[in-house]
């Protein structure tokens, strides 16, 4: 094995020598430099597509259940739908509640959205929530002014909301201050710190932006009920943390509650925030698939260019590699020096493909919208593949290099 | 004996036939000497320089140098043999293009011997100085005549202070002035103590032989 000093000189001895063939030695770069940008577009549209995910269920929460109400999915012929009750309703949300016991807290609520509310002078287009009061501590909603809701305002009826961060800004709402909603006045008892809105993109819920809501208590909340005074539009379960693990678990049992009581029509949907980590994954790792295969056989016909390039220098360079052997080569160092020159060739076409990889990554950021991200371990994956690829598609040209007679190849003229 | 070479035979395979090179041949040599390889054309002078300096392996016979058998040299050993204890002269200056003058003439320094740049460079001007090529240190070879080439080959050969200098027809490619240069070098280092064996067909080089070698494809090569 060739010390590493000795690799140093090779090295240099061959990147000279590639620097001899400018036209040859970038055209076969340019094969590598195609399969790296492919692998660093991949890697960097893969790596934002997981952040996306991520941020979604951590935005949702790993440890929640969702329901949502939904058009029915399926309706047994004979069964009236219209007579059944076909939302949710408080009733449901009580028999989930006393199958949860203490493993969660269960929240609900009904909502309204492009509601007109109206302060003093002010006024504002929102979406209005009335929800239990366990609903703002499942969704971890905290006060950055005044309170949150109570139980007791539900139960008592009191006629108060509570703002999101943005609303009250906009409102110019203090504690305490009157405001009107449909034709009722409620009474603002606490602003809420800033949340941002629910990722709900590609769930199937329907979004929901925190700092732009009014919430009140479910009963007295300023919604339109048609009748159905016991409609609930949504619930959200959040287990104890130490309980997350049953996450499945208690999506399926809140399944089949609710579908006890509905003669099994699905007129709701469940999401399982957690499910979307798997999904996300399966979806990235077929998108892996398909643009691993693409760098990968990029790289294969960039590496078979190079190892076509390498045999023909080392076929121009036979009296070279005669000369080296007479003065002293051994068969490792020839070996040693092929192989730096073709990953040297590899990696140039690696440098330039990472450069452009990086560019064809924020190119799709910006006009494809999609979201990219950039590790550090993916972006040296770009070179290190080429170098790799150099060295595996290098063997064959410099074991050729080496097994030359010394004495045959110094008469070649 | 500094090198010495027992019946030695060559045949290559060329298309089914058996192509005789060198036909069985005896040598020895010593230190001191300067020995003219001589005989007609295709008689095997450059086989024959070959398969002593271990570039090629005979397929008959023995090399041995200091009595030691090449042929139970591994490759590594036999190329730091060369490395250490051969230099070589070819008929064609060979020299790498993209290195220069002095860069060249170290080239054997990569594989072995000398180490350390100051070391090395010093040696390198004092061989170019030797061979009257100081101010050509940072040239590059298509910037030289084939007589200063064949002085740079001839540097190079001497960088890690051989024992045998190999030198194929090494006046082939020169004018009379610069054939008698080199011939002059070589002479010099055969009386400085080393061991030089030269093919040639030139009868000026052979003047300067301390003894001929007269290789015949039909006979066993007898010492004249
Ligand atoms: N690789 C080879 N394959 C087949 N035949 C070869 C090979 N190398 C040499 N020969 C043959 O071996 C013979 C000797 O060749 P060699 O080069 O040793 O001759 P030479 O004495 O040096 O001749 P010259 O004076 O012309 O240089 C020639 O007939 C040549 O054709
Ligand atoms: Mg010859």
């Amino acid at each position: 094995m060739p010390k590493p000093f000795e690799i140093l000189l090779d090295s240099r001895d061959a990147w000279s020598s590639l620097r001899r063939r400018p036209v040859r030695s970038s055209l076969s770069a340019l094969g590598i430099a195609i399969g790296v940008v492919a692998l660093i577009a991949m890697l960097s549209i893969g790596e934002g597509a997981k952040q996306v995910a991520l941020q979604r269920i951590s935005s949702l929460g790993i440890d929640t259940v969702r329901v949502e109400s939904a058009p029915p999915l399926n309706a047994y012929a004979g069964i009236d739908v219209a007579n059944l009750s076909l939302s949710l309703s408080v009733a449901d949300a009580e028999r989930i509640s006393a199958w949860l016991g203490t493993r969660g807290t269960l929240g609900y609520f009904v909502r309204n959205d492009e509601q007109l509310v109206a302060a003093a002078s002010r006024r504002a287009l929102v979406t209005v929530v009335g929800a239990s009061a366990d609903w703002l501590a499942a969704e971890a909603l905290e006060a950055a002014a005044g309170r949150l809701l109570l139980p007791s305002d539900d139960a008592r009826q009191r006629r108060v909301c509570v703002l999101g961060a943005r609303l009250a800004v906009t409102l110019a709402a203090s504690i305490a201050m009157p405001v009107r909603a449909g034709n009722q006045l409620c009474s603002v008892v606490g602003v809420l710190r800033p949340k941002g809105r629910l990722l709900t993109e590609g769930t199937g819920l329907s979004a929901l932006d925190f700092d732009n809501a009014l919430i009140a208590p479910f009963r007295t909340a300023p919604i339109p009920r048609r009748g159905a005074r016991d409609r609930v539009d949504g619930m959200l379960v959040r287990l104890r943390s130490d309980a997350s693990a049953q996450v499945p678990g208690v999506a399926e049992n809140l399944t089949v509650i609710l579908g006890d009581a509905r003669r099994d029509v699905t007129n709701y949907r469940v999401v399982v925030p957690y499910a979307l980590l798997n999904e996300a994954r399966d979806t990235q790792i077929l998108f892996q698939l398909v643009m691993g295969a693409i760098a990968g056989l990029s790289l294969l016909v960039g590496g078979i260019g190079v190892m076509n390039v390498m045999l023909s220098n080392v076929a121009e360079q036979t009296r070279e590699i005669g000369l080296r052997m007479a003065v002293g080569a051994t068969r490792a160092r020839i070996i040693s020096l092929y192989l730096c020159h073709a990953s040297l060739l590899c990696l140039a076409g690696g440098v330039v493909g990472l450069g452009l990889g990086v560019a064809a990554a924020l190119l799709v950021q910006v006009y494809a919208g999609w979201a990219v991200a950039f590790s550090a371990l993916g972006l040296s994956l770009g070179p290190l593949s080429a170098v790799i690829a150099g060295l595996v598609f290098g063997l064959h040209p410099a074991l050729r290099a080496a097994a030359l007679n010394p004495a045959l190849a110094l008469r070649e003229s | 004996m500094l090198l010495q070479g027992d019946n030695l035979r060559r045949e290559f395979t060329f298309a089914g036939k058996s192509i005789t090179a060198l036909a069985p041949t005896s040598v020895a040599v010593d230190a001191g000497e300067l020995l003219a390889l001589t005989g007609p054309s295709g008689s095997g002078k450059s086989t024959l320089l070959n398969l002593l300096s271990g570039l090629d392996r005979p397929t008959g016979g023995e090399v041995r140098f200091e009595d030691q058998p090449l042929s139970g040299f591994s490759d590594a050993r036999a190329a730091a043999l060369r490395n250490a204890a051969f230099g070589f002269i070819f008929q064609t200056p060979h020299l790498l293009p993209y290195k220069t003058v002095a860069e060249n003439v170290a080239l054997p320094c990569s594989y072995g011997g000398l180490h350390g740049n100051a070391a090395i460079s010093e040696r390198v001007s004092g061989l170019l100085e030797y061979v009257g090529l100081a101010s050509h240190a940072t040239h590059f070879p298509h910037m030289l005549s084939s007589g200063e080439l064949q002085r740079v080959v001839f540097a190079r050969a001497l960088i890690n202070r051989p024992r045998v200098l190999f030198a194929d027809e090494p006046t082939g490619s020169l004018d009379a002035d610069n054939a008698h240069r080199v011939l002059s070098l070589l002479r010099q280092e055969s009386v400085a103590g080393k061991c030089v064996i030269m093919a040639t067909h030139d009868a000026e080089a052979m003047r300067f032989a301390t003894r001929r070698l007269n290789l015949d494809k039909f006979a066993y090569a007898k010492t004249v």
